[in-house]
C-alpha cells in the first residue's frame, strides 16, 4: 500500500463514506472525545498560544536547517553504533530494509504503528520478500487482518465497529468470546505476545528524532512500540526526513504539543527514546539498529510556499475538527493522510494528477488552522493548491473556467453589474416559484439538490438606497 | 557502522532550500515565548508531590506512599499481592533502600524473586515474561503528567517495567520535578558530559498501558503491564 | 463620522433587507452613511476557487470603490475577512499593494465597527423571542470576531438567547464548495439544521447571508419554520 488508498474515483469515495452511517457515527463521536479531550488538556497547561507559538518556531527552524540537523542527528547515531541511510525514494528505503530482512534470514518482523511505512508501502515490500510482517499496534492488527487502509492518522481503525473486530478474529485467528473491546484486546495481547518473543527484526517509525542526541522518540499508550525496540535483536526506524527537533529540550515542547492535540493526555502512557543500539553488558534492545531516513518528495516542498507543511507532527488535530472528514471518513481521501493535512500533503507528495480533488474537499472554515498545534496555515494551502491547479497544472473543469471569466468581467464592470440587478430576477424566472427555487438550473443546481435557494430581490438594495437618496433631497 | 547516501541527500535540500549546504555553526535562535519555563515556576515540593498522586491516579496508576522505613515492606506485600514471582532491576538502590535483603527473604515464599542481571543475557527476557510483577526505581518523575522517567541500562533492562502484568515503580520524593522540562535538562547535561553517557534507552512511562483503537473506548492493558503501581517514598 | 457602506453582492441583489438595516444602524449610532456605487463583488468566489487572476480583476474594482472612504463598514465577516486579504493576493504590484492595505486596515464587519469604533454595545433594540446565533466561520476565525455580535445581541430588549450546540462547527457553504461538493456540504449543513433544532429557538441569526441562506435554504426543504436573519435586523428592530 502506497501513499494512495483504494481505486474508486473521488466521487465514488465520497458516497461510499456518506453512506457508511456507523462509520459516520464513530467518526464523529470520536471528534466529540478528542476536541473536549484536547480542550481540557490544553487549558490545563495554561498559555496554549504560546505553546503553538513555540511550536511553530522551533518547527520553523528546524526545517530551514534540516541538512544541519540531519548531518547532526547521523553522526550521533552512527557513534551509538547504528547504521543510517538516507533514502530518497519509497524504493530506496524497501530496498534498503528488504536487505537487512534477508541479510538476518529473518522470519518474522513486528511493526510498531507508523505512517510513513503506509507512506511508502514497506509491509508489500517485505512481504514480497518472504518475510510475515506482524502489525503490532491494535488499530493496525486489525486492519492488517482485513487488508484495510487507515482512516485515520492515530486511531487507523476508527471506522470498525467490534462486531466487525470480533468476526474477524473469529474467521481469521480463531477467536471464541464476546465482541466486549476488553475480551478482544486480551486475545490480540496473548497472541501478539508470541509474536514478539519470536520475532527477529522490530521496525517502528519515528515520532521525533533529537539531532543532538541520535535519540529515536516514539509515542504510544500500548506499549508496543516499546516491545519492538526491547526484544528483537535487530531494529529499523523509518522516519519521515523532516520528523526532528535539534535538542532535547525542543523534543519535550513537542511531545506535549503532540499527545495533548492527539489524545488529550499531558503525556501518553509510552515515551520512549532509543538511541542507536544497546550499550555494551545490556541484554534488552537490538545488537544491530538501523535508522532510516525518507525523503519521498519531501524535498521538492522545502523552499516552495508549502514548506509549513513539513511542520506537521502527525497529531491529527486538523483531522479530529474537520467537518468533511466528519461526514465522509478517511477512506474518501484516498490517501494514507486524511483530513486537511492530507488534501494539502497528498497533492505535495503524489503529485496531483491523482489527488486534484482534495484541495476542495474543504469549506475553508478554518477550523483545521485554528487546531494545528504548529500553526500551519491548512486552509490557506489549500487555497494556494486551487490556484495551482486552475493556473499552472490546468485541471479545472472547461465550464467553470467560463463562468469565472465571466465573473471576472462582471465584477470589475460596475455597468455589468448593474445590468446584473434586474437579470437576475428575470433569468431565474423559470424556475421561481413562490419566491423560491428548488430545482435550479447549471450551476444553481448543486445547490438545489440540497436545499432551496431564494429568488433574487425585486428592488436591489442600491435602487432602494439611490430612491431614499432622491426623498431625502427632495 | 555506516551511513549511506547522506551527501547527494543534504545536499539536495540545501539546493531546494536555495543556500549552500550548513555543516556547522547553526544556533537555535532565541525563541519569542518560553512557556515551558513558566509553568509550575512556584510550584513548592508538597504541591507537586500532590499534582503528581491526582496526575497518576487520573492516568490509572495506583499510588502508594510510605516512608523509607516501611518501603521493603510495603513492597514485598505489593508483590505478594500481585502475583507469585518478581523481576527487580538490579543496581546500588537496592541496597540503599533495604530491597536486597527483603528480595532475599520473599525466596522462601513465592515462586521466584530475580534480580535482572545482565550476565544471564536473553534468560531475563524468558523470566520478566514469566513474571507476575516488575519493579524499577524512577531516575526522574514528572508531576504534571504522572510519569515515571527510567533511563535504562544493564542493571535496569527495558523488559522489567514491560512484561509483566503488573509494574510498581518505586518513586523517592526527591526525583519529583514539575514536568518534562526538568527531565530534558538532566538529559542534556548527560549529552554534553565526557564522562556519562546517555542511556541508550528512556523510557517515560505513565500508567499502565492502554489502547482506544475500538470504538474509542478505553482498555487498559494491552501490550504493557496491566497495572500500574506508583510507590512513592517521602524524603526521611 | 463618515462611512462608507460596503453591501456585498449577496445582500445587495438577493437580501436588499440586510443593507437596510445596516444604513439604519449606523445612522443611528451617529454615522453619515454613503453607498459608493462602483462597488460590485469582493472577489472571494473566485479567489477561493483557484481563479486568482479572476478574483483580482474584482479585488481591484473594489479597491477603485472604496479608494476614499474613511471607514469601510459591511455586513458580513466573510467579505470583509475577505478585504483583509487582499494585501497578501498582491504582494508583487507594489502599487495597488498599497491601496490594498490600506482598504484592509479601514474594512471593518458592522458588529464589530459598532463595537469597536464606535462603542455601542447597545443598539436599543427590541425584539420579542427566541434566537440562537451561528458564528460563522470566516467572521470568527478569519477575521477574528467573536465577541461583539454576542454583546450586541445579549442586549436586545426581549430576546432569548439560545446556545447553538456545536456552534463553532460550519454550516457547509464554503461559497462555491456548496455547489462543487454539494454531497458533503449537504450533510453538513444537515447537521447544522439539526443543531437549530434541538435549540428549539423561533429565530435562528447569523453574520453571514453566505451560510444564512445556506442554514434557511435548507431548513426549508426540510419543512421547518425556524425564520432565519440577519444580526442587523434584530439589533435594528423596534417593538410593535
Amino acid at each position: 500500500m502506497a501513499i494512495r488508498i483504494g481505486d474508486q474515483p473521488y466521487e465514488g469515495r465520497v458516497k461510499a463514506g456518506v453512506d457508511n452511517t456507523f462509520m459516520r457515527e464513530a467518526v464523529s463521536s470520536a471528534q466529540g472525545r478528542f476536541r473536549s479531550g484536547k480542550q481540557k488538556s490544553s487549558e490545563e497547561l495554561g498559555n496554549w498560544e504560546d505553546w503553538r507559538t513555540l511550536g511553530e518556531e522551533i518547527r520553523s527552524h528546524t526545517l530551514e536547517n534540516i541538512d544541519y540537523y540531519l548531518h547532526q542527528l547521523s553522526d550521533k547515531v552512527e557513534e551509538r553504533g547504528g547504521h543510517v541511510y538516507f533514502a530518497e525514494t519509497a524504493e530506496e528505503a524497501n530496498t534498503y530494509i528488504q536487505g537487512i530482512v534477508k541479510k538476518k534470514n529473518a522470519k518474522k518482523v513486528v511493526k510498531s504503528k507508523s505512517m510513513v511505512t503506509e507512506e511508502i508501502g514497506l509491509n508489500e515490500a517485505l512481504e514480497e520478500a518472504g518475510t510475515e510482517i506482524v502489525e503490532t499496534d491494535l488499530g493496525e492488527w486489525i486492519l492488517q487482518m482485513d487488508e484495510d487502509p487507515p482512516s485515520h492518522i492515530v486511531t487507523p481503525a476508527l471506522h470498525k465497529n467490534k462486531e466487525q473486530i470480533r468476526d474477524s478474529f473469529r474467521d481469521k485467528k480463531g477467536y471464541e468470546k464476546t465482541d466486549k473491546p476488553e475480551e478482544l484486546a486480551a486475545f490480540a495481547r496473548q497472541e501478539l505476545r508470541k509474536d514478539f518473543l519470536s520475532a527477529d527484526v522490530g521496525i517502528t517509525g519515528c515520532n521525533f528524532a533529537v539531532a543532538e542526541s541520535g535519540a529515536v522518540t516514539l509515542v504510544t499508550n500500548e506499549g508496543n512500540a516499546r516491545l519492538v525496540t526491547s526484544l528483537p535483536d535487530t531494529q529499523v526506524s523509518v522516519m519521515g526526513m523532516e520528523r526532528l527537533v535539534p535538542t532535547w529540550e525542543d523534543l519535550e515542547v513537542l511531545v506535549g504539543l503532540l499527545t495533548r492535540s492527539a489524545v488529550g493526555q499531558n503525556l501518553t502512557s509510552y515515551v520512549t527514546s532509543i538511541i542507536g543500539s544497546k550499550l555494551e553488558e545490556e541484554v534488552d534492545g537490538p545488537e544491530e539498529y538501523h535508522l532510516v531516513i525518507v525523503d519521498n518528495g519531501r524535498s521538492k516542498i522545502l523552499g516552495t510556499e508549502f514548506q509549513s507543511a513539513l511542520h506537521c507532527i502527525r497529531c491529527a488535530a486538523c483531522i479530529n475538527v474537520c467537518p468533511v472528514y466528519r461526514h465522509v471518513g478517511g477512506h474518501a481521501y484516498g490517501s494514507v493522510y486524511p483530513g486537511p493535512i492530507g488534501a494539502v500533503l497528498t497533492p505535495l507528495l503524489d503529485g496531483y494528477e491523482d489527488h486534484k480533488e482534495l484541495p476542495y474537499a474543504s469549506s475553508l472554515c478554518a477550523a483545521c488552522t485554528e487546531a494545528c498545534p504548529v500553526k500551519i496555515p491548512l486552509h490557506e494551502h489549500l487555497i494556494r493548491h486551487r490556484q495551482i491547479i486552475v493556473e499552472e497544472e490546468k485541471k479545472s473543469p472547461q465550464t467553470e473556467k467560463i463562468m469565472m471569466k465571466g465573473f471576472a468581467k462582471w465584477a470589475s464592470s460596475p455597468a455589468a453589474y448593474k445590468l446584473s440587478e434586474k437579470m437576475a430576477r428575470t433569468s431565474l424566472k423559470p424556475w421561481t416559484k413562490e419566491e423560491t427555487i428548488e430545482k435550479g438550473p447549471g450551476p444553481l443546481k448543486g445547490w438545489t439538490d440540497v436545499r432551496d435557494f431564494p429568488a433574487p430581490a425585486e428592488q436591489s438594495f442600491r435602487k432602494w438606497f439611490k430612491d431614499r437618496k432622491k426623498g431625502e433631497d427632495s | 557502522m555506516t551511513i549511506k547516501n547522506r551527501d547527494s541527500f543534504l545536499n539536495n535540500l540545501a539546493a531546494n532550500l536555495g543556500r549552500p549546504r550548513r555543516t556547522e555553526s547553526v544556533e537555535r535562535p532565541a525563541y519569542s515565548v518560553s512557556p515551558q519555563k513558566e509553568a509550575w515556576k512556584d510550584a513548592t515540593s508538597e504541591e507537586l508531590l500532590e499534582v503528581f498522586k491526582e496526575q497518576s491516579i487520573k492516568m490509572s496508576a495506583e499510588v502508594e506512599e510510605t516512608t523509607e522505613e516501611n518501603l521493603p515492606s510495603l513492597i514485598r506485600d505489593l508483590i505478594v499481592r500481585e502475583g507469585n514471582s518478581v523481576i527487580a532491576a538490579g543496581g546500588e538502590r537496592n541496597d540503599l533502600y533495604g530491597l536486597t535483603e527483603m528480595y532475599e527473604e520473599l525466596e522462601s515464599r513465592i515462586g521466584e524473586v530475580h534480580i535482572y542481571d545482565s550476565a544471564l543475557g536473553k534468560e531475563n527476557q524468558v523470566i520478566a515474561e514469566r513474571a507476575d510483577v516488575g519493579v524499577t526505581f524512577s531516575d526522574v518523575t514528572l508531576a504534571e503528567s504522572g510519569t515515571v522517567t527510567l533511563f535504562n541500562d544493564k542493571d535496569n533492562g527495558r523488559s522489567i517495567s514491560l512484561l509483566p502484568k503488573t509494574y510498581i515503580a518505586i518513586v523517592p520524593e526527591s526525583t519529583i520535578v514539575p514536568r518534562m522540562t526538568q527531565s530534558m535538562q538532566v538529559l542534556r547535561e548527560k549529552e554534553k558530559s565526557e564522562t556519562e553517557k546517555t542511556p541508550s534507552c528512556v523510557s517515560f512511562i505513565t500508567g499502565p498501558s492502554n489502547s482506544a483503537d475500538i470504538e474509542m473506548i478505553k482498555i487498559v492493558g494491552v501490550h504493557g503491564p496491566v497495572k500500574a503501581i506508583y510507590v512513592i517514598v517521602r524524603d526521611s | 463620522m463618515k462611512v462608507s457602506l460596503f453591501i456585498t453582492c449577496l445582500s445587495d441583489l438577493i437580501t436588499p433587507k440586510v443593507g437596510q438595516h445596516t444604513v439604519e444602524l449606523l445612522e443611528k449610532a451617529g454615522c453619515d452613511v454613503d453607498f459608493p456605487e462602483s462597488q460590485t463583488c469582493c472577489g472571494q468566489p473566485a479567489f477561493n476557487s483557484g481563479y486568482l487572476q479572476e478574483a483580482k480583476q474584482a479585488m481591484k474594482q473594489t479597491i477603485r470603490a472604496f479608494q476614499h472612504a474613511d471607514y469601510v463598514v459591511g455586513p458580513s465577516g466573510s467579505c470583509v475577512g475577505m478585504l483583509k486579504e487582499y494585501p497578501k493576493a498582491f504582494e508583487e504590484e507594489r502599487a495597488w499593494y498599497v491601496e490594498a492595505k490600506k482598504l484592509a486596515a479601514k474594512s471593518y464587519e458592522v458588529t464589530d465597527f459598532l463595537v469597536n469604533v464606535l462603542n455601542v454595545t447597545d443598539t436599543g433594540s427590541t425584539f420579542k423571542g427566541t434566537v440562537t446565533y451561528h458564528p460563522s466561520c470566516h467572521m470568527t476565525r478569519v477575521l477574528g470576531v467573536k465577541e461583539a455580535p454576542r454583546k450586541l445581541l445579549e442586549n436586545v430588549k426581549g430576546a432569548e438567547v439560545i446556545d447553538l450546540p456545536e456552534a463553532e462547527d460550519c454550516c457547509g457553504f464554503g461559497g462555491t464548495f456548496a455547489v462543487k461538493n454539494s454531497v458533503i456540504s449537504g450533510e453538513m449543513v444537515k447537521e447544522k439544521s439539526r443543531h437549530v433544532s434541538e435549540t428549539k429557538a423561533e429565530y435562528l441569526v447569523g453574520g453571514d447571508m453566505g451560510c444564512l441562506l445556506n442554514i434557511e435554504g435548507r431548513m426549508r426543504r426540510e419543512g421547518k419554520n425556524v425564520k432565519v436573519v440577519h444580526i442587523t435586523e434584530i439589533l435594528n428592530a423596534q417593538e410593535g
